[in-house]
């Protein structure tokens, strides 16, 4: 199964310098940035193609349900109660021993503070035992170069990444090279999703549900605001349309299920109108500053939305581009996403200390400065 | 045996590694610390090991302790551990941070009891009682800190031990039989920590959380009325 072995103990060395001639290397990840506690082992090859060896994801959706959300100390303490567990899985089921692994990666932010400390700190002993290289991906890298894993995409490619976490336009120039072209002044898409799932007493995960219950609903009956239409810039606004479906249901108050089916078919068409918009720019903008991407990638649960999807089929048409989506498995959090962001990053010979940092807050771009009227909103992401 | 101890549940960041058979610390090294273990930890543990002069081959088992404590440091030392003991093929067990501050005074002459306690903030204070030979009186629990005093009290006037210790001095009741003796320490003893890894077993003492409170988050209410109960 493991074809090779080939790092000296003094790997650890070769921090910001790549000193192997062949790169190709065998990759443990780790996520537990939010709600799945995941593991992985990714083989990345010396031509840069990749495999996934092993693929391990726990939901604890269960867990949030009853909270119509999650609930960071359950989802920390359910973490710790699981991650060992789910690695040692992860590494049977790749036939791989510790002690051949290239590297160790896992998601140090952005995120659930309490579930990345648990993650990182799993991640550090590993690498520590076998003075395996340590590498601290970001969430959101790890998303943006997961097309490379499944479709071996060139740079540059723009990617929409929208999740109960995060919502962003991203140029992908290359590994380590993202500029974030628009994001969320206040709710993450799935955030919006989930909340207006919650007031109109829809289970937890509400996402899902809210495209079930527009599916039969009457997009025209109320006239909500299609958020940020029209602006030059690409960010998003959600919080606003989410604030006026709950005042509608208000008035409504008590809700027939047809009410609902209504105000979830408005909810979901505003929102999809915005994001058609927004991506519209977004493509505009990255064409003027980087030239024609190679394709527009979806990521996030949000992508999991059939409607949304064919909106964003269709402004990546409109923009002379082709439209991408990684399987529903890789698209929402998992770990062979973080193990391949890991392996890209190893073969630049981009590896991380043992004292790093786990980061609630970090931005994908660096040279992103948040502008201040935004500085205390989700923006920060 | 070689045990490789780790406690990071309260006000430090501590490592050690314990030879049984010779009984000496062959390394460690105890930071104080209110945040910042999941920083401090993995390299510190690297220079226990470095101190100690072995690999991880060697080390027999891993101990850390599980709580009660502050929950992000207890997770700290237990995800470190666990992924020690997965990666190295070792057991891992578990230690509560009570267990561990009462540890050094058990004795088999020492007859007053021990009440050992930990700050767990709003007036309240984690806590144990045992007889001065380390027998159970009370079990682990969190209680308001003139419940905790009252319920030790019923044993006899205990030697007070832990992070709380000043605090239920402090507290105590003038017409109660005063503590025979105040130990107040920010962190337990990680050699203590060691001893008592090496005392119990992987089957009766697991290396989990052990958090005497439930999470805070609460069940949601709907905020708007439903005509009727509205489909799954």
């Amino acid at each position: 199964m493991l074809r090779r072995a080939r790092k000296t103990p003094d790997w650890r060395q070769t921090q910001g310098l790549n000193l192997a001639t062949d790169t190709a290397s065998l990759v443990l990840g780790i996520e537990t940035t939010c709600d799945e506690t995941a593991a992985a082992v990714v083989e990345r090859r010396s031509d840069g193609s990749g495999r996934i060896l092993s693929n391990i994801v726990h939901s604890q959706i269960e867990d949030h349900a009853p909270f119509g959300g999650v609930v960071p100390e359950i989802a920390a303490r359910a973490h710790v109660d699981l991650l060992d567990g789910i690695v040692a899985r992860a590494m049977q089921q790749a036939a791989v021993n510790f002690k051949n692994l290239s590297g160790v990666a896992a998601a140090a932010g952005p995120g659930l503070i309490g579930g990345v400390i648990v993650g990182l700190t799993t991640a550090k002993a590993i690498a520590l035992v076998h003075n395996t290289p340590l590498i601290a991906v970001n969430h959101l890298e790890a998303h943006a170069l997961t097309p490379r894993l499944t479709d071996a995409l060139a740079f540059p490619y723009c990617l929409f990444l929208a999740s109960g976490g995060h919502t962003q336009i991203v140029a992908v120039l290359g590994v380590g090279n993202y500029v974030r072209l628009g994001t969320t002044v206040d709710d993450a898409m799935g955030e919006a999703f989930d909340k207006v799932a919650k007031m109109l007493g829809l289970p937890y995960p509400g996402g899902p549900q809210v495209e079930r219950a527009a599916a039969s609903g009457d997009a025209e009956r109320f006239a909500f605001p299609r958020p940020m239409l029209g602006r030059p810039d690409a960010n998003f606004s959600l919080s606003g349309l989410k604030t006026a479906v709950r005042n509608e249901a208000s008035r409504l108050s008590p809700l027939e299920p047809q009410d609902i089916n209504d105000l979830c078919a408005g909810f979901q068409a505003a929102a999809l109108e915005s994001t058609a918009d927004r991506l519209h720019v977004g493509l505009r903008i990255f064409r003027e500053r980087f030239g024609a991407p190679h394709a527009l990638v979806a990521a996030g649960g949000v992508a999991a939305n059939q409607a949304i999807r064919g909106a964003l089929q269709q402004v990546a048409t409109a923009a002379g581009t082709q439209f991408m989506i990684p399987p529903p498995a890789l698209c929402t959090d998992n770990g062979a996403m973080i193990a391949w962001a890991g392996a890209e990053r190893l073969a630049l010979g981009l590896v991380d200390s043992l004292e790093f940092a786990p980061r609630a807050r970090w931005l994908l771009d660096a040279n992103v400065t948040t502008p201040a009227k935004f500085a205390n909103t989700r923006a920060g992401f | 045996m070689l045990i490789l101890a780790i406690d990071t549940a309260l006000d430090a960041c501590a490592a050690g590694v314990l030879n049984t058979d010779s009984a000496t610390m062959i390394g460690q090294q105890s930071l104080p610390m209110q945040r910042g273990h999941a920083e401090a930890l993995v390299p510190l543990i690297a220079r226990v090991i470095a101190e100690a002069d072995i690999s991880f081959e060697a080390i027999d088992r891993i101990a850390v302790t599980t709580g009660p404590g502050s929950f992000t440091g207890l997770r700290v030392g237990l995800s470190a551990a666990r992924g020690l003991a997965l990666a190295a093929d070792r057991p891992v067990v578990g230690l509560t941070t009570l267990a561990a501050f009462a540890a050094p005074l058990v004795g088999e002459t020492a007859a007053d009891p021990i009440l050992s306690a930990i700050d767990a903030r709003h007036d309240q204070v984690y806590f144990q009682v045992s007889g001065g030979d380390g027998t159970t009186l009370l079990r682990p629990r969190v209680a308001p800190i003139d419940e905790a005093i009252a319920a030790a009290l019923r044993f006899g006037a205990p030697r007070l031990v832990g992070n709380a210790a000043q605090i239920l001095a402090a507290r105590w009741p003038s017409d109660a039989a005063p503590p025979v003796s105040v130990d107040a320490k920010p962190a337990p003893d990680i050699a203590w920590v060691a001893w008592l890894g090496a005392a119990v077993t992987p089957e009766n003492s697991p290396a989990r959380p052990y958090y005497l409170r439930p999470p805070d988050a609460k069940p949601q209410i709907p905020v708007v009325q439903f005509a009727a109960s509205p489909s799954a």
